[in-house]
């Protein structure tokens, strides 16, 4: 019996090892896997590096300071621009506005009334007690609500109101996205 | 064996053929046993070898991923990053007749097939020298560069002895553009000329050469300034220009061109034509560009206190030689009129008053007597009169007759002229304000401020009018110098500048134009000198260039010039 159990013995140190060898192996095998997965992986950023200094390269000398200049002398014409074509701030810009002749029709001036809500409440919280029509009460989506993001939508966000205030032509309907927000807002408001 | 012993009556035929059959059994048991040791050393040398190999051996070269993308040589790079000059991995084409590595022919198919296929593949090549070449056995190169997909179709004609090995090679993406500032590189020698040859240690530094060189220039407003001196120069038919963007305070470099131009990417070993920079090599006597320094150096000294007092006009008469204006405007003019109408006579009186002493003290404080502070090796000698000056000399130059300097000299003698009166070093590298140099005070602050307000008005009134763009408050001066060849002056050909500085009312930039030689055409009204030339050009570069450079136009503003107006305007 006794020499029965040292031969246990010995046969599961030998499965043990044998286990072990196995591991070793196949986890060997693997890291090797990976370390030829990496070298792969340097090897595309490497040429992919290139690649892109290549393309780089070949649109800078492309777009070189003299072919523009040359692509402009045929294709465009563009000229250095005029001092009186920079505008220092927003007051110069009003100030090209022209006063009205006798005459002339009157203007439409959009009113802004300040209420409580407005005051109080954040901006975010306003724009969706806004999302209502003033007359059937329904949800109301807004283009600018619509599309945040959309560059156009936020600078006539910002200027819209100005442009209109400052432009010389007065459109009886013009209002911009942030305008018509606020009307809703002082018609619910009221 | 001992059964064989044990019958001793067997015959001798018998024992004869046992021994025999011993004999060659023996035999063959040696024969394995060399055999088997003949194997055991031969795999014993192995794996000797195979040890040594690994001790001692080449290993199997593996570059690191940063070693693989570091350049062979540094970027250049302009002040916002816009590369200039950038090392490019390129593809040559070898001829390797040994890659097959058999005593047999190079090629796989004959010289003329291969020489026709990469005609098909080359259409500039000679189809008869190459297969003349091909046929001959010598390695070389056939083709320096290749695009990438010519070296693809090469590689698929599957010739061995075709070898594309892959090459590094300077590029200049902007081409001719700033040419003189780069200067190019020769394959094993290194940079030339320009700033490759000063930064060469920089740029080929093991631990700096992957960090770009950023250099003062501006590209958009170096292209500015080539287009408008190349446009300057063709429309006046001159032989040469050269142009210089100075930042005031700094003593930046932001653009400097002089044409014509070479261009460094064919530029090689065998050097190129026109590397001659006129802005910091070239010497020339820039005239009536002096006469504001001549009045600033006055005007500082305390000679020139009242601007009214009226200077006599008439022409002087020095030992045997008289010197006179060229468009006379009367017998007696103010310092603003002689600014503005460009009055050599006055200006030669103010300078005999000033003294000859006083005159040299401020053009050697603007470091007129060196060569010109910038990185560049190719700086020119100035020609300095030495020597205590006698009176004429004094005299002359007051106008910048009879001394020579650059355009950089005078670049950043006008530097000093607006800025507050501080001249700096030039440089071409990039630097931060706080590391601006200090530079040295040559004249005081009150005597920049007036020189502020007089260059406006010459550009006001004067000379500069065609260089006064609307809006950017320009002020310059123009100056028109016969070429001294020998002593003598060449009438008809001329070299005529144009300094300016914009804005006026807080100086940034200072501008100098030089045209040389140009002549009279239709563009420029059929006259010669800088007002026709030189100043149209800084006109229409200034719009370009000034809101690059954070200089908008502003009509509503300007130097206050009203102390100053009536004296050349007359009472109103």
């Amino acid at each position: 019996m006794s020499v029965g159990r040292g031969q246990m013995h010995s046969l599961g140190w030998a499965a043990v090892l044998a286990m072990c060898l196995g591991v070793f192996t196949v986890l060997s095998v693997r890291v090797h896997a990976v370390k030829s997965e990496v070298l792969l992986a340097e090897r595309q950023i490497i040429a992919l590096k290139r690649e892109s200094m290549l393309l780089e390269t070949e649109f800078e000398t492309r777009a070189s300071q003299r072919q523009l200049v040359e692509w402009n002398a045929v294709e465009f014409g563009f000229g250095a621009p005029r001092a009186d074509q920079f505008l220092e701030g927003e007051r110069q810009l009003a100030s090209l506005g022209q006063p009205l002749g006798p005459g002339a029709p009157a203007q439409i001036r959009l009113a802004r009334a300040t209420t409580e809500s407005e005051d109080s409440a954040v901006p975010a919280a306003r724009q969706q007690t806004a999302m209502v029509s003033p007359l059937s009460g329904e949800k109301v989506t807004l283009a600018a609500a619509r599309a945040d993001a959309d560059a156009g939508a936020m600078f006539a966000d910002a200027f819209g109101d100005f442009l209109i205030e400052a432009s010389p032509i007065r459109p009886a309907r013009a209002q911009s996205a942030a305008a018509s927000v606020q009307a809703s807002v002082a018609g619910t408001g009221e | 064996m001992s059964l064989f012993a044990a019958q001793p009556a067997i015959p001798a035929g018998r024992i004869e053929l046992v021994h025999l059959r011993y004999r060659a059994v023996l035999t063959a048991r040696w024969r394995v046993l060399w055999i088997a040791g003949i194997f055991s050393v031969v795999a014993f040398a192995a794996l000797v070898r195979i040890v040594w190999l690994g001790f001692a051996g080449d290993a199997p070269r593996r570059t690191s991923l940063e070693e693989a993308l570091l350049p062979p040589r540094g970027e250049i790079t302009d002040r916002h990053g816009v590369p200039l000059a950038r090392a490019f991995p390129a593809y040559a084409l070898w001829f390797n007749p040994a890659a097959m590595g058999d005593s047999g022919a190079p090629l796989v198919r004959s010289p003329q097939e291969v020489a026709r296929a990469l005609v098909r593949i080359f259409p500039d090549m000679d189809e008869a020298r190459l297969a003349e070449r091909l046929a001959s056995g010598r390695s070389g190169y056939l083709r320096r560069r290749l695009l990438p997909e010519e070296a693809n179709a090469v590689f698929r004609l599957g010739e061995v002895a075709l070898e594309i090995p892959r090459e590094s090679d300077r590029h200049y993406p902007q081409g001719t553009l700033g040419a003189h500032i780069l200067g190019y590189v020769v394959e094993n020698e290194g940079g030339k000329l320009g700033m490759e040859q000063v930064l060469e240690e920089r740029l080929t530094h093991p631990d700096l050469r992957s960090q770009p060189v950023a250099l003062s220039i501006d590209v958009r407003v170096q292209g500015a300034l080539e287009d408008e001196l190349r446009k300057g120069m063709l429309a006046t038919n001159a032989i040469g220009a050269a142009g210089i963007v100075l930042d005031v305070d700094s003593g930046e470099v932001m653009a400097m061109a002089s044409l014509p131009e070479f261009d460094p990417n064919t530029a090689g070993a065998s050097g190129a034509d026109n590397v001659f920079n006129r802005v910091t090599n070239g010497v020339y006597e820039l005239g009536s560009t002096f006469k504001p320094i001549t009045v600033a150096a006055a005007i500082d000294a305390g000679v020139v206190r009242d601007l009214s007092r009226t200077w006599d006009a008439t022409p002087v008469q020095v030992g045997r030689r008289t010197l006179k204006d060229l468009k006379p405007k009367g017998n007696g003019l103010n310092v603003p009129q002689a600014l503005v109408y460009s009055s050599n006579t006055v200006t030669a009186r103010v300078a005999d008053e000033l003294g000859a002493e006083r005159l040299r003290r401020t053009l050697i404080d603007l470091g007129m007597d060196q060569r010109p502070f910038i990185e560049l090796p190719a700086r020119g000698k100035p020609l300095f009169p030495n020597g205590n000056w006698a009176r004429i000399t004094n005299m002359t130059v007051g106008y910048g007759h009879g001394i020579a300097v650059t355009p950089l000299h005078l670049a950043s003698a006008y530097a000093a002229l607006v800025n507050g009166g501080i001249w700096r070093p030039a440089t071409l590298m990039k630097i931060d304000a706080k590391d601006a140099p200090r530079g040295r005070r040559v004249f005081k602050e009150s005597t920049s401020s007036r020189m502020r307000q007089m260059l406006r008005m010459i550009a006001m009134y004067g000379t500069g009018r065609s260089a006064d763009a609307a809006g950017y408050r320009i002020g310059g001066k123009t100056g028109s110098a016969e070429k001294n060849s020998g002593g003598v002056y060449n009438k008809t050909s001329l070299v005529s500048s144009f300094a300016a500085a914009f804005p006026l009312d807080r100086p940034r930039y200072v501008v100098v134009v030089v045209m040389d030689e140009p002549r009279g055409t239709a563009a420029s009204s059929f006259q010669r000198t800088a007002a026709y030339t030189a100043a149209p050009v800084v006109g229409k570069l200034v719009p370009r260039i000034g809101p690059m450079l954070d200089v908008l136009p502003d009509a509503r503003r300007d130097v206050d010039i009203s102390d100053l107006r009536y004296l050349v305007e007359g009472p109103k």
